[in-house]
Protein backbone atom coordinates (compact mmCIF):
# COMPACT_ATOMS: atom_id res chain seq x y z
CA UNK A 1 0.00 0.00 0.00
CA UNK A 2 2.94 1.96 0.70
CA UNK A 3 4.24 1.41 -2.16
CA UNK A 4 0.86 2.41 -4.05
CA UNK A 5 1.05 5.91 -2.68
CA UNK A 6 4.63 6.33 -3.61
CA UNK A 7 3.99 5.33 -7.54
CA UNK A 8 1.09 7.47 -7.57
CA UNK A 9 2.47 10.59 -5.93
CA UNK A 10 5.77 11.37 -6.20
CA UNK A 11 6.50 9.70 -10.01
CA UNK A 12 4.18 12.93 -11.31
CA UNK A 13 4.79 15.82 -12.67
CA UNK A 14 3.80 18.35 -10.56
CA UNK A 15 5.94 16.53 -7.97
CA UNK A 16 8.92 16.84 -9.82
CA UNK A 17 8.23 19.99 -10.92
CA UNK A 18 7.54 21.00 -7.36
CA UNK A 19 10.86 19.45 -6.60
CA UNK A 20 12.63 21.27 -9.25
CA UNK A 21 11.31 24.59 -7.98
CA UNK A 22 12.49 23.81 -4.53
CA UNK A 23 16.14 22.89 -5.97
CA UNK A 24 16.05 26.09 -8.38
CA UNK A 25 16.35 28.55 -5.35
CA UNK A 26 20.18 27.05 -3.97
CA UNK A 27 21.23 27.07 -7.48
CA UNK A 28 20.13 30.71 -8.32
CA UNK A 29 21.37 31.88 -5.26
CA UNK A 30 24.33 30.29 -5.72
CA UNK A 31 24.69 31.85 -9.07
CA UNK A 32 23.99 35.28 -7.65
CA UNK A 33 26.72 35.49 -5.40
CA UNK A 34 29.24 33.52 -7.24
CA UNK A 35 31.61 36.91 -7.63
CA UNK A 36 31.72 37.01 -3.58
CA UNK A 37 32.93 33.70 -3.49
CA UNK A 38 34.79 33.33 -0.65
CA UNK A 39 34.25 36.56 0.85
CA UNK A 40 31.56 38.06 3.08
CA UNK A 41 27.98 38.31 1.05
CA UNK A 42 27.95 42.45 1.52
CA UNK A 43 27.59 43.14 4.93
CA UNK A 44 24.88 40.47 6.18
CA UNK A 45 25.61 38.54 8.79
CA UNK A 46 24.81 35.33 9.68
CA UNK A 47 24.13 32.11 7.33
CA UNK A 48 23.55 34.53 4.50
CA UNK A 49 26.58 36.78 4.89
CA UNK A 50 28.61 33.73 5.46
CA UNK A 51 27.45 31.61 2.80
CA UNK A 52 29.92 32.43 0.12
CA UNK A 53 32.88 30.82 2.37
CA UNK A 54 31.84 26.93 1.31
CA UNK A 55 29.44 25.13 -0.06
CA UNK A 56 28.29 23.68 3.24
CA UNK A 57 27.58 27.42 3.91
CA UNK A 58 25.82 27.84 1.27
CA UNK A 59 23.56 24.58 1.77
CA UNK A 60 22.42 25.63 5.20
CA UNK A 61 22.27 29.57 4.45
CA UNK A 62 19.65 28.03 1.35
CA UNK A 63 17.78 26.03 3.83
CA UNK A 64 17.37 28.76 6.22
CA UNK A 65 16.17 31.41 2.79
CA UNK A 66 13.62 28.68 2.45
CA UNK A 67 12.12 26.84 5.43
CA UNK A 68 9.90 29.40 6.52
CA UNK A 69 7.38 29.53 3.16
CA UNK A 70 8.43 27.72 -0.14
CA UNK A 71 9.82 24.55 1.93
CA UNK A 72 6.20 24.23 3.65
CA UNK A 73 4.27 24.97 0.81
CA UNK A 74 6.21 22.26 -0.82
CA UNK A 75 5.14 19.88 1.59
CA UNK A 76 1.96 20.82 1.96
CA UNK A 77 1.21 20.20 -1.63
CA UNK A 78 2.71 16.82 -1.32
CA UNK A 79 1.10 16.26 2.34
CA UNK A 80 -2.10 17.22 1.12
CA UNK A 81 -2.20 15.43 -2.19
CA UNK A 82 -1.80 12.23 -0.90
CA UNK A 83 -3.98 12.21 1.75
CA UNK A 84 -6.80 13.50 -0.86
CA UNK A 85 -6.08 11.99 -4.41
CA UNK A 86 -7.70 9.05 -4.24
CA UNK A 87 -10.52 10.37 -3.15
CA UNK A 88 -10.61 13.26 -5.78
CA UNK A 89 -9.86 10.06 -8.36
CA UNK A 90 -13.03 7.82 -7.19
CA UNK A 91 -10.50 4.93 -6.49
CA UNK A 92 -10.83 5.34 -2.53
CA UNK A 93 -13.87 2.72 -2.79
CA UNK A 94 -11.56 0.59 -5.33
CA UNK A 95 -8.66 0.22 -2.41
CA UNK A 96 -11.20 -0.59 -0.30
CA UNK A 97 -13.33 -3.37 -1.49
CA UNK A 98 -9.61 -4.11 -3.27
CA UNK A 99 -9.67 -5.04 -0.04
CA UNK A 100 -7.48 -2.18 1.96
CA UNK A 101 -8.53 -1.72 6.00
CA UNK A 102 -8.39 2.14 7.06
CA UNK A 103 -5.28 1.30 9.65
CA UNK A 104 -3.64 0.11 6.22
CA UNK A 105 -4.39 3.11 4.32
CA UNK A 106 -3.59 5.54 7.46
CA UNK A 107 -0.20 4.00 7.71
CA UNK A 108 0.27 4.44 4.31
CA UNK A 109 -0.30 7.35 3.37
CA UNK A 110 1.92 8.57 7.00
CA UNK A 111 4.91 6.64 5.37
CA UNK A 112 4.46 8.48 2.07
CA UNK A 113 3.97 11.70 3.56
CA UNK A 114 6.83 11.65 5.58
CA UNK A 115 8.85 9.40 2.70
CA UNK A 116 7.58 13.20 0.50
CA UNK A 117 8.90 15.65 3.17
CA UNK A 118 12.44 13.69 3.40
CA UNK A 119 12.86 13.75 -0.01
CA UNK A 120 11.57 17.41 -0.39
CA UNK A 121 14.29 18.65 1.95
CA UNK A 122 16.82 16.52 0.50
CA UNK A 123 15.62 18.36 -2.66
CA UNK A 124 17.17 21.29 -0.92
CA UNK A 125 20.29 20.34 0.55
CA UNK A 126 21.26 17.70 -2.31
CA UNK A 127 21.15 21.42 -4.56
CA UNK A 128 22.51 23.46 -2.32
CA UNK A 129 25.24 21.35 -1.65
CA UNK A 130 25.95 20.83 -5.27
CA UNK A 131 25.35 24.69 -6.33
CA UNK A 132 27.97 24.80 -3.21
CA UNK A 133 30.62 23.01 -4.02
CA UNK A 134 30.62 24.22 -7.93
CA UNK A 135 30.45 27.77 -7.49
CA UNK A 136 32.17 28.04 -4.02
CA UNK A 137 33.97 25.00 -2.93
CA UNK A 138 34.71 22.45 -0.04
CA UNK A 139 36.05 24.56 2.83
CA UNK A 140 35.74 24.38 6.40
CA UNK A 141 32.42 26.07 7.80
CA UNK A 142 32.51 29.50 8.35
CA UNK A 143 30.79 31.32 11.13
CA UNK A 144 31.08 35.35 10.73
CA UNK A 145 32.92 36.95 14.26
CA UNK A 146 34.27 33.32 15.41
CA UNK A 147 36.62 30.48 14.75
CA UNK A 148 36.05 28.56 11.34
CA UNK A 149 33.93 24.56 13.27
CA UNK A 150 36.14 21.95 12.95
CA UNK A 151 34.35 18.75 10.98
CA UNK A 152 33.41 16.85 13.58
CA UNK A 153 31.67 20.14 15.08
CA UNK A 154 30.06 21.55 11.28
CA UNK A 155 28.98 17.24 11.27
CA UNK A 156 26.98 17.45 14.39
CA UNK A 157 25.55 20.96 13.94
CA UNK A 158 24.34 20.29 10.25
CA UNK A 159 22.81 17.26 11.18
CA UNK A 160 21.45 18.61 14.28
CA UNK A 161 19.77 21.43 11.89
CA UNK A 162 18.43 19.36 9.26
CA UNK A 163 16.90 16.89 11.99
CA UNK A 164 15.59 19.54 13.98
CA UNK A 165 13.98 21.16 10.01
CA UNK A 166 12.83 17.67 9.32
CA UNK A 167 10.63 17.50 12.05
CA UNK A 168 8.98 20.83 11.50
CA UNK A 169 8.59 20.07 8.00
CA UNK A 170 6.91 16.50 9.25
CA UNK A 171 4.33 18.49 11.52
CA UNK A 172 3.78 20.64 9.01
CA UNK A 173 3.01 17.83 6.93
CA UNK A 174 0.85 16.20 9.33
CA UNK A 175 -1.29 19.38 9.31
CA UNK A 176 -1.58 19.17 5.23
CA UNK A 177 -2.45 15.64 5.61
CA UNK A 178 -5.16 16.09 8.27
CA UNK A 179 -6.60 18.64 6.21
CA UNK A 180 -6.43 16.38 3.21
CA UNK A 181 -8.78 13.71 5.09
CA UNK A 182 -10.88 16.37 6.62
CA UNK A 183 -11.97 18.94 3.50
CA UNK A 184 -14.19 17.09 0.53
CA UNK A 185 -11.16 18.14 -2.03
CA UNK A 186 -7.16 18.17 -2.19
CA UNK A 187 -7.25 21.83 -3.73
CA UNK A 188 -8.79 23.04 -0.62
CA UNK A 189 -6.76 21.06 1.83
CA UNK A 190 -3.49 22.59 0.49
CA UNK A 191 -5.44 26.32 0.15
CA UNK A 192 -6.03 25.94 3.58
CA UNK A 193 -2.64 24.36 4.75
CA UNK A 194 -0.86 27.73 2.12
CA UNK A 195 -3.02 30.03 4.53
CA UNK A 196 -2.24 28.55 7.73
CA UNK A 197 1.71 29.11 6.89
CA UNK A 198 1.05 32.17 5.70
CA UNK A 199 -1.71 33.30 8.45
CA UNK A 200 0.93 31.58 11.24
CA UNK A 201 3.81 33.27 9.28
CA UNK A 202 2.43 36.60 10.05
CA UNK A 203 1.38 35.58 13.82
CA UNK A 204 4.88 34.78 14.66
CA UNK A 205 5.60 38.34 13.85
CA UNK A 206 3.52 40.56 16.20
CA UNK A 207 4.63 40.96 19.23
CA UNK A 208 1.44 41.21 20.81
CA UNK A 209 0.42 38.20 19.87
CA UNK A 210 3.02 36.00 21.29
CA UNK A 211 0.95 33.95 23.70
CA UNK A 212 -0.73 32.39 20.37
CA UNK A 213 2.30 32.39 18.42
CA UNK A 214 4.54 29.89 20.87
CA UNK A 215 1.10 27.60 20.14
CA UNK A 216 2.19 27.56 16.18
CA UNK A 217 4.50 24.81 15.10
CA UNK A 218 5.63 28.06 12.85
CA UNK A 219 7.21 30.27 15.88
CA UNK A 220 9.83 27.11 16.12
CA UNK A 221 10.72 26.50 12.28
CA UNK A 222 14.42 28.71 12.26
CA UNK A 223 15.56 28.23 15.94
CA UNK A 224 17.93 25.48 14.75
CA UNK A 225 19.75 28.54 12.89
CA UNK A 226 21.59 30.12 16.10
CA UNK A 227 23.94 26.49 15.90
CA UNK A 228 25.75 28.59 13.46
CA UNK A 229 26.09 31.85 15.37
CA UNK A 230 28.66 32.88 17.88
CA UNK A 231 25.72 33.28 20.51
CA UNK A 232 24.55 29.54 20.07
CA UNK A 233 21.33 28.04 19.37
CA UNK A 234 18.32 28.36 22.00
CA UNK A 235 14.32 27.17 22.52
CA UNK A 236 15.39 23.87 20.06
CA UNK A 237 14.24 21.82 22.61
CA UNK A 238 11.02 23.28 23.35
CA UNK A 239 10.68 23.38 19.41
CA UNK A 240 10.94 19.43 19.23
CA UNK A 241 8.38 19.38 21.65
CA UNK A 242 5.87 21.58 20.09
CA UNK A 243 6.83 19.95 16.81
CA UNK A 244 6.40 16.31 18.24
CA UNK A 245 2.99 17.51 20.07
CA UNK A 246 1.65 18.48 16.61
CA UNK A 247 2.58 15.32 15.04
CA UNK A 248 0.74 13.62 17.77
CA UNK A 249 -2.02 15.51 17.19
CA UNK A 250 -2.15 15.08 13.39
CA UNK A 251 -1.77 11.53 13.71
CA UNK A 252 -4.91 11.18 15.83
CA UNK A 253 -6.84 13.62 14.31
CA UNK A 254 -6.12 11.62 10.66
CA UNK A 255 -7.17 8.39 12.13
CA UNK A 256 -10.27 9.79 14.07
CA UNK A 257 -11.61 11.27 10.60
CA UNK A 258 -10.97 7.88 8.99
CA UNK A 259 -12.30 5.93 11.47
CA UNK A 260 -15.79 8.36 11.68
CA UNK A 261 -16.08 8.75 8.19
CA UNK A 262 -18.25 6.69 6.22
CA UNK A 263 -16.68 6.61 2.55
CA UNK A 264 -20.08 6.80 0.74
CA UNK A 265 -21.34 9.34 2.19
CA UNK B 1 -28.60 -23.74 -1.37
CA UNK B 2 -27.39 -21.37 1.14
CA UNK B 3 -26.99 -17.96 -0.06
CA UNK B 4 -23.47 -16.74 -0.76
CA UNK B 5 -24.71 -12.75 -0.47
CA UNK B 6 -26.80 -12.60 2.60
CA UNK B 7 -28.28 -8.83 2.95
CA UNK B 8 -30.41 -9.01 6.66
CA UNK B 9 -33.00 -6.05 7.29
CA UNK B 10 -30.86 -3.34 5.86
CA UNK B 11 -31.82 -0.02 6.06
CA UNK B 12 -29.94 3.28 5.51
CA UNK B 13 -31.16 6.77 5.92
CA UNK B 14 -28.74 9.69 4.24
CA UNK B 15 -30.11 12.79 6.77
CA UNK B 16 -34.36 12.75 5.52
CA UNK B 17 -33.92 10.41 3.28
CA UNK B 18 -34.71 6.94 3.98
CA UNK B 19 -32.52 5.43 1.21
CA UNK B 20 -33.20 1.37 2.12
CA UNK B 21 -35.93 -0.02 4.66
CA UNK B 22 -35.16 -3.21 6.01
CA UNK B 23 -33.89 -4.82 2.76
CA UNK B 24 -33.27 -8.67 2.91
CA UNK B 25 -32.58 -10.81 -0.08
CA UNK B 26 -30.08 -13.52 -0.62
CA UNK B 27 -28.24 -14.59 -4.07
CA UNK B 28 -26.89 -17.94 -3.62
CA UNK B 29 -23.93 -19.63 -6.00
CA UNK B 30 -24.75 -20.28 -9.49
CA UNK B 31 -27.36 -17.41 -9.55
CA UNK B 32 -27.14 -14.39 -11.58
CA UNK B 33 -29.49 -12.32 -9.70
CA UNK B 34 -30.41 -8.76 -10.89
CA UNK B 35 -31.59 -5.69 -8.57
CA UNK B 36 -33.93 -3.80 -10.44
CA UNK B 37 -35.85 -0.40 -9.84
CA UNK B 38 -35.94 2.97 -10.99
CA UNK B 39 -33.88 5.48 -10.17
CA UNK B 40 -33.27 6.67 -6.71
CA UNK B 41 -34.78 2.97 -5.27
CA UNK B 42 -31.64 2.34 -2.97
CA UNK B 43 -29.90 0.41 -5.41
CA UNK B 44 -26.69 1.34 -5.37
CA UNK B 45 -27.00 2.50 -1.68
CA UNK B 46 -27.70 -1.21 -0.83
CA UNK B 47 -24.94 -2.29 -3.46
CA UNK B 48 -22.09 0.22 -1.42
CA UNK B 49 -23.48 -1.70 1.79
CA UNK B 50 -23.25 -5.49 0.27
CA UNK B 51 -19.21 -4.53 -0.07
CA UNK B 52 -18.46 -2.51 3.12
CA UNK B 53 -18.62 0.81 1.75
CA UNK B 54 -21.52 2.01 3.43
CA UNK B 55 -22.04 1.55 7.04
CA UNK B 56 -26.24 -0.25 7.87
CA UNK B 57 -28.05 1.68 10.09
CA UNK B 58 -30.03 -1.95 10.95
CA UNK B 59 -29.93 -5.08 9.92
CA UNK B 60 -26.32 -6.93 8.22
CA UNK B 61 -24.39 -8.47 5.32
CA UNK B 62 -22.45 -11.39 4.84
CA UNK B 63 -20.21 -13.14 2.23
CA UNK B 64 -20.34 -16.67 2.77
CA UNK B 65 -21.06 -16.63 5.97
CA UNK B 66 -18.70 -13.88 6.90
CA UNK B 67 -19.93 -10.48 8.06
CA UNK B 68 -19.14 -7.16 5.99
CA UNK B 69 -17.16 -4.24 7.11
CA UNK B 70 -15.38 -2.13 5.59
CA UNK B 71 -12.12 -3.44 3.86
CA UNK B 72 -13.25 -6.87 5.55
CA UNK B 73 -10.53 -9.97 4.18
CA UNK B 74 -13.74 -11.79 3.08
CA UNK B 75 -13.85 -9.12 -0.08
CA UNK B 76 -10.53 -11.11 -1.59
CA UNK B 77 -13.22 -13.28 -2.65
CA UNK B 78 -15.51 -10.46 -4.02
CA UNK B 79 -15.57 -8.55 -7.84
CA UNK B 80 -16.65 -5.06 -7.78
CA UNK B 81 -17.98 -2.42 -10.23
CA UNK B 82 -19.79 0.28 -8.01
CA UNK B 83 -20.55 4.31 -8.76
CA UNK B 84 -18.54 3.88 -12.20
CA UNK B 85 -15.37 3.15 -13.04
CA UNK B 86 -12.44 4.94 -11.45
CA UNK B 87 -8.30 4.79 -11.79
CA UNK B 88 -5.35 7.11 -11.90
CA UNK B 89 -5.62 8.98 -14.46
CA UNK B 90 -1.82 9.74 -15.06
CA UNK B 91 -0.81 5.55 -14.96
CA UNK B 92 -1.62 3.58 -17.86
CA UNK B 93 -4.48 0.93 -17.60
CA UNK B 94 -1.72 -2.28 -17.00
CA UNK B 95 -0.57 -0.15 -14.02
CA UNK B 96 -3.62 0.51 -12.86
CA UNK B 97 -4.47 -2.74 -12.61
CA UNK B 98 -1.74 -3.87 -10.92
CA UNK B 99 -1.55 -1.08 -8.23
CA UNK B 100 -5.05 -1.75 -7.66
CA UNK B 101 -4.25 -5.32 -7.26
CA UNK B 102 -0.99 -5.16 -5.13
CA UNK B 103 -2.15 -2.45 -2.61
CA UNK B 104 -4.10 -5.47 -1.24
CA UNK B 105 -0.90 -7.26 -0.39
CA UNK B 106 -1.08 -9.39 -3.41
CA UNK B 107 1.63 -10.98 -5.72
CA UNK B 108 1.20 -9.73 -9.56
CA UNK B 109 0.03 -11.22 -11.73
CA UNK B 110 -3.79 -12.10 -10.23
CA UNK B 111 -4.80 -15.51 -11.59
CA UNK B 112 -7.65 -14.37 -13.87
CA UNK B 113 -5.66 -11.33 -15.31
CA UNK B 114 -5.61 -13.09 -19.07
CA UNK B 115 -9.15 -14.01 -19.40
CA UNK B 116 -9.94 -10.55 -17.69
CA UNK B 117 -7.82 -8.69 -20.64
CA UNK B 118 -8.79 -10.55 -23.27
CA UNK B 119 -12.93 -9.26 -22.34
CA UNK B 120 -11.65 -5.89 -22.23
CA UNK B 121 -10.24 -5.89 -25.38
CA UNK B 122 -8.35 -2.79 -24.91
CA UNK B 123 -5.08 -4.49 -26.80
CA UNK B 124 -2.35 -2.33 -27.03
CA UNK B 125 -4.42 0.45 -25.16
CA UNK B 126 -3.69 -1.06 -22.13
CA UNK B 127 -0.61 0.42 -21.78
CA UNK B 128 -1.75 4.41 -22.71
CA UNK B 129 -2.41 6.23 -19.61
CA UNK B 130 -5.87 6.07 -18.47
CA UNK B 131 -6.64 10.13 -18.77
CA UNK B 132 -6.93 9.23 -22.30
CA UNK B 133 -9.48 6.11 -22.28
CA UNK B 134 -13.01 6.35 -23.66
CA UNK B 135 -16.15 5.99 -20.95
CA UNK B 136 -16.09 2.62 -22.91
CA UNK B 137 -12.56 1.81 -22.41
CA UNK B 138 -12.47 3.01 -18.83
CA UNK B 139 -15.43 0.83 -18.15
CA UNK B 140 -13.98 -2.23 -19.88
CA UNK B 141 -10.75 -1.70 -17.63
CA UNK B 142 -12.86 -1.54 -14.58
CA UNK B 143 -14.77 -4.49 -15.42
CA UNK B 144 -11.17 -6.41 -15.67
CA UNK B 145 -10.30 -5.39 -12.56
CA UNK B 146 -13.28 -7.07 -10.85
CA UNK B 147 -12.88 -9.95 -12.87
CA UNK B 148 -8.77 -10.66 -12.75
CA UNK B 149 -9.35 -11.95 -9.37
CA UNK B 150 -11.60 -14.59 -10.48
CA UNK B 151 -13.83 -13.78 -7.90
CA UNK B 152 -16.43 -16.43 -6.37
CA UNK B 153 -18.74 -13.52 -5.67
CA UNK B 154 -19.52 -10.53 -8.27
CA UNK B 155 -21.36 -7.40 -7.25
CA UNK B 156 -21.71 -5.33 -10.45
CA UNK B 157 -23.82 -1.90 -10.68
CA UNK B 158 -24.74 -1.16 -14.24
CA UNK B 159 -21.93 -3.18 -15.61
CA UNK B 160 -23.11 -2.93 -19.49
CA UNK B 161 -23.02 0.95 -19.42
CA UNK B 162 -21.27 2.46 -22.01
CA UNK B 163 -20.43 -1.31 -23.79
CA UNK B 164 -21.72 -1.94 -27.48
CA UNK B 165 -23.30 -4.60 -28.38
CA UNK B 166 -20.60 -7.19 -29.09
CA UNK B 167 -19.01 -6.08 -25.96
CA UNK B 168 -22.23 -6.52 -24.42
CA UNK B 169 -22.75 -10.20 -25.84
CA UNK B 170 -19.52 -11.27 -24.61
CA UNK B 171 -20.18 -9.82 -20.80
CA UNK B 172 -23.28 -11.83 -20.47
CA UNK B 173 -21.22 -15.06 -21.78
CA UNK B 174 -18.77 -14.22 -19.87
CA UNK B 175 -20.54 -13.38 -16.52
CA UNK B 176 -22.94 -17.16 -17.38
CA UNK B 177 -19.76 -18.74 -17.40
CA UNK B 178 -18.61 -17.35 -13.68
CA UNK B 179 -22.22 -18.48 -12.60
CA UNK B 180 -21.98 -21.98 -14.25
CA UNK B 181 -18.54 -22.41 -12.32
CA UNK B 182 -20.09 -21.70 -8.76
CA UNK B 183 -20.16 -17.66 -8.44
CA UNK B 184 -22.98 -15.69 -7.03
CA UNK B 185 -23.57 -12.70 -9.04
CA UNK B 186 -25.29 -9.60 -8.48
CA UNK B 187 -25.98 -6.85 -11.07
CA UNK B 188 -28.16 -3.57 -11.09
CA UNK B 189 -28.86 -2.46 -14.26
CA UNK B 190 -31.83 -0.70 -16.57
CA UNK B 191 -31.45 -2.31 -19.68
CA UNK B 192 -34.48 -4.69 -18.77
CA UNK B 193 -34.03 -6.97 -22.21
CA UNK B 194 -30.35 -7.61 -21.37
CA UNK B 195 -31.40 -8.85 -17.61
CA UNK B 196 -34.01 -10.73 -19.30
CA UNK B 197 -31.32 -13.15 -21.04
CA UNK B 198 -28.96 -13.24 -18.60
CA UNK B 199 -30.31 -12.90 -15.02
CA UNK B 200 -31.71 -16.13 -13.10
CA UNK B 201 -33.11 -14.14 -10.22
CA UNK B 202 -34.47 -10.75 -9.77
CA UNK B 203 -34.63 -8.47 -6.34
CA UNK B 204 -36.95 -5.62 -7.72
CA UNK B 205 -36.84 -2.48 -5.19
CA UNK B 206 -39.00 0.68 -4.93
CA UNK B 207 -38.45 4.18 -2.62
CA UNK B 208 -36.18 1.83 -0.85
CA UNK B 209 -38.15 -1.04 -0.25
CA UNK B 210 -38.13 -4.80 -1.61
CA UNK B 211 -41.13 -4.94 -3.90
CA UNK B 212 -40.45 -8.74 -5.24
CA UNK B 213 -37.75 -11.06 -4.98
CA UNK B 214 -37.80 -14.71 -6.72
CA UNK B 215 -36.63 -16.71 -9.64
CA UNK B 216 -37.22 -14.78 -13.06
CA UNK B 217 -39.64 -16.78 -14.90
CA UNK B 218 -41.86 -17.16 -10.79
CA UNK B 219 -41.94 -13.16 -11.29
CA UNK B 220 -42.39 -13.22 -15.02
CA UNK B 221 -45.53 -15.13 -14.22
CA UNK B 222 -48.32 -14.52 -17.09
CA UNK B 223 -46.28 -10.92 -18.35
CA UNK B 224 -44.47 -11.24 -22.02
CA UNK B 225 -41.48 -9.60 -21.50
CA UNK B 226 -39.62 -8.38 -18.10
CA UNK B 227 -40.07 -4.44 -18.85
CA UNK B 228 -43.89 -5.35 -18.62
CA UNK B 229 -43.48 -7.52 -15.27
CA UNK B 230 -41.51 -4.72 -13.46
CA UNK B 231 -43.77 -1.94 -14.74
CA UNK B 232 -46.55 -3.75 -13.69
CA UNK B 233 -44.55 -4.20 -10.05
CA UNK B 234 -43.50 -0.38 -9.71
CA UNK B 235 -46.91 0.72 -10.33
CA UNK B 236 -48.23 -1.63 -8.08
CA UNK B 237 -46.00 -0.44 -5.48
CA UNK B 238 -46.30 3.04 -6.36
CA UNK B 239 -50.56 2.91 -5.84
CA UNK B 240 -49.41 1.03 -2.52
CA UNK B 241 -47.78 3.81 -0.94
CA UNK B 242 -50.42 6.60 -2.14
Amino acid sequence: MLRFELTTQLIRLRTLIALICLAAVPVAAGLSFASSAGHRNGSQDGLFGASPYSALNHTMASLEFICPLLLPIVVALLAATIASADRDWGILRYLYVAPVTRDRLLAAKLGAAALATVVALAAVLAAGLVAGVVIFGWHPFHIIGAADLTTGETAGRVLAAVGYTLLCMLAMAGIALTLGLLLPRGAEALAVAIAFVVLASILNGQHTLHAVAVALPVHYWQNWVGLFDPAGASGMGLGVVVQLGWIAGCVASCWTILARRDPAA
Amino acid sequence: MPDIILADALSKRYGRQQAVQRLSFGVAAGQICALLGPNGAGKTSTMRMLVGLSRPDTGSVRIAGVPVRLGAPVLRRVGVLIDGPAFIPHRTGAANLRLLWTAAGRSWPPPGLTEALDLAGLGPAIDRKVKGYSMGMKQRLMLAQALMRQPDVLILDEPATGLDPAEVRALRQHLAARAAAGAAVLISSHQLAEVQMLASHLVVMNRGQLVAEGALDDLLGGAGTLEDAYLAMIEGHDRAAL
